[in-house]
């Protein structure tokens, strides 16, 4: 079963085009990479999937909801973790977590279990207290991570989660979306890394709002002739 | 509910964990409500005064110490030629000066008219035409005094002025009453207005409203969680600011406490709303700023809080129909100064009222549109 289906998604911002026609699928349970220089187009195509931009044209169904008329019911099911760290540094890790857990309703109990298994999976359960721009970046990532599925959404869009962060949370990062992945939840995820995109179950190369590749990373190395994805995307763009 | 309980919440913690923020809710207000009311004091204790003396006579140099007595001014005694004296003015070390002309004297025993030039610098308009009013007063008093000792009282005389109203126009207290509740006006605006539009657009600019935008959060539900807590804030002020008013300077409210906080929250309603829809139309805290200080400017001119609004042409008298806080201002004048019945504030309920609704519904669709 898809749970990301869209078809000839277009977004223009006046004469600018910043998505053209983009059309392709992810089965549920899916890791989907998307690739792409700085300004392809891979955020605003994220945004319009999680109902933050109304598309100019095109059709998105995210979860079985249509992005046009649904937003509603499609933000209630899907996670969204942006480019920019967007928790509240002011909060406590426990704060943020009860302030966003709380806004998607789930039950107050249910909520601090909740809160409490997940920072306890992160190893950060003697944290939970301390304010949120006291902790590393590396953490911080995690902890927005956490957040984000925390209401167990159907679909979580992930926006460069891991720039900036070490190479060792990095890992850990990727562990954390492969546990998600494993228990049905698609993840759709922007990446500058291309040893990332080799976790992927299958990637994607935006350039100039256009979806130029599309395929599993064994695909696509075979289509270009190379032996990395790396290179794969070096081939790509030199073409 | 639980939505908007835990926004509140929210709000409240980072409020009381931002010490700038704190600062500029207690500190800056009671500073500015301390020291505010002391110098915008109109009256004029020193003005700087210089004669020429083109008559030499009795009357003339006794009306020259007559000014040394009167505490006002500070006299730089005669000037020789009016040239000298406009020198002096030049580098401002008169205010004022006067000249008698050379048959000052003799008119005034023969009863024909005479004049006495009196010369203001009016870069400060303010002090000259105070001071101008306290030189006439002084000369016409003198007059006055001069004219009973030297004619018979059955004869009329031309020299009578009678201007004591200036000195009555300048009463001391007469300001502080004023302006003490124009401050507490001046507090409940800038938290209504440029707390909360500041809060909403530094969101933006960190980009936490994206995080909350992508949750299925209702965009009245997030806009009262925020301005319930500014709200409550906002009624706090006023609240100690009127205890401020009564220990510190004396002044109890004359009229209805219940209906001027009423009015107050009223107008909180439509400085929030406002603050929410320029934080809307503002990408950053910057042009936030700029927009309030603004606005901020504009209706702290037109309320009538520094000006008398009687003074103003006909335009401004309309454009003030939109001014909340002329309105305001009213209520406060009324309630506080005089102490009117509940009934005479109607028109400022229902006016506020309206602006309310009006600028919050355009609050919510403006943040609408520009979370598209």
């Amino acid at each position: 079963m898809n749970s990301i289906e869209v078809h000839d998604l277009t977004k223009q911002f006046g004469a600018f085009t910043a998505v053209n026609h983009i059309s392709f699928e992810v089965r549920e349970g899916e890791i989907f990479g998307f690739l792409g220089a700085n300004g392809a187009g891979k955020t605003t195509a994220i945004k319009m999937m999680s109902g933050l931009l109304q598309p100019t044209s095109g059709t998105a169904i995210i979860a079985g909801y249509d992005v046009r008329t649904q937003s509603k019911l499609i933000k209630r099911n899907i996670g969204y973790m942006s480019q920019r760290f967007s928790l509240y540094n002011d909060l406590t890790v426990f704060e943020n977590m009860q302030l966003f857990g709380t806004i998607y309703k789930i039950p107050r109990k249910e909520l601090k279990e909740r809160i409490h298994t997940s920072l306890k999976e992160l190893d950060m359960d003697q944290h939970a207290n301390t304010l949120v721009e006291a902790i590393p970046l590396g953490w911080k990532q995690k902890l927005a991570f956490a957040t984000a599925i925390l209401h167990r959404p159907k679909i979580v869009f992930l926006d460069e989660p891991t720039s900036g962060v070490d190479p060792i949370v990095r890992r850990e990062f990727w562990k954390l979306i492969y546990d998600t992945a494993s228990t049905g939840v698609t993840i759709l995820v922007t990446t500058h890394y291309m040893d990332e995109a080799e976790y992927c179950n299958r990637i994607s190369i935006m350039a100039e709002g256009e979806l130029k590749l599309i395929g599993t990373p064994d695909e696509l190395k075979k289509k270009m002739a190379a032996t990395t994805i790396n290179d794969v995307f070096v081939k790509f763009v030199r073409r | 509910m639980r939505t908007i309980l835990i926004l509140i919440k929210k709000e409240f913690l980072q409020v009381f964990r931002n010490p700038l923020l704190i600062g500029i809710l207690t500190v800056a207000p009671m500073v500015q409500f301390i020291i505010f009311p002391f110098c915008a004091d109109y009256e004029i204790k020193v003005l700087h005064i210089a004669f020429i003396d083109n008559d030499h006579s009795t009357i003339s140099q006794d009306l020259t110490h007559t000014f040394n007595a009167s505490g006002y001014f500070i006299s730089h005694g005669l000037v020789k030629n009016k040239k000298e004296a406009e020198k002096m003015m030049k580098h401002d070390k008169i205010d004022i000066l006067v000249e008698f002309p050379h048959d000052f004297e003799r008119s005034l025993y023969n009863n024909e008219p005479t004049q006495i030039a009196i010369t203001a610098n009016a870069i400060n308009t303010m002090k000259a035409g105070i001071g101008t009013g306290y030189v006439q007063n002084i000369i016409g008093d003198y007059l006055n005094d001069f004219a009973q000792n030297n004619r018979p009282p059955q004869a009329p005389t031309k020299v009578s002025i009678n201007i004591s109203n200036v000195y009555w126009y300048n009463e001391q207290m007469n300001y502080k009453n004023l302006i003490v509740p124009g401050i507490l006006v001046i507090l409940v605006t800038l938290i209504g207005c440029y707390v909360t539009a500041l809060n909403l657009v530094r969101e933006k600019e960190i980009g936490t409203i994206e995080q909350v935008n992508v949750t299925p959060i209702r965009r009245w539900q997030f806009l009262l969680g925020k301005m319930i807590p500014f709200w409550i804030l906002g009624i706090s002020e006023f609240i100690i600011g009127l205890v401020i008013m009564k220990l510190v300077f004396g002044i109890t409210v004359q009229g209805s406490i219940p209906m001027l906080l009423g009015c107050t929250a009223i107008y909180l309603l439509v400085m929030l709303g406002l603050g929410f829809f320029i934080s809307s139309i503002a990408d950053n805290q910057l042009q936030a700023m700029f927009i309030v200080l603004f606005l901020f400017i504009v209706f702290v001119l037109l309320s009538g809080l520094f000006t008398p609004t009687e003074g103003m042409p006909e335009w401004a008298h309309k454009i003030n129909y939109l001014n909340p806080m002329s309105f305001f201002m009213n209520v406060i004048k009324k309630v506080v100064l005089k102490g009117t019945e509940v009934e005479s504030l109607r028109t400022e309920f229902i006016v506020l009222s309206v602006m309310a609704v009006v600028i919050n519904t355009g609050a919510v669709v403006s943040y609408k549109e520009s979370s598209k």
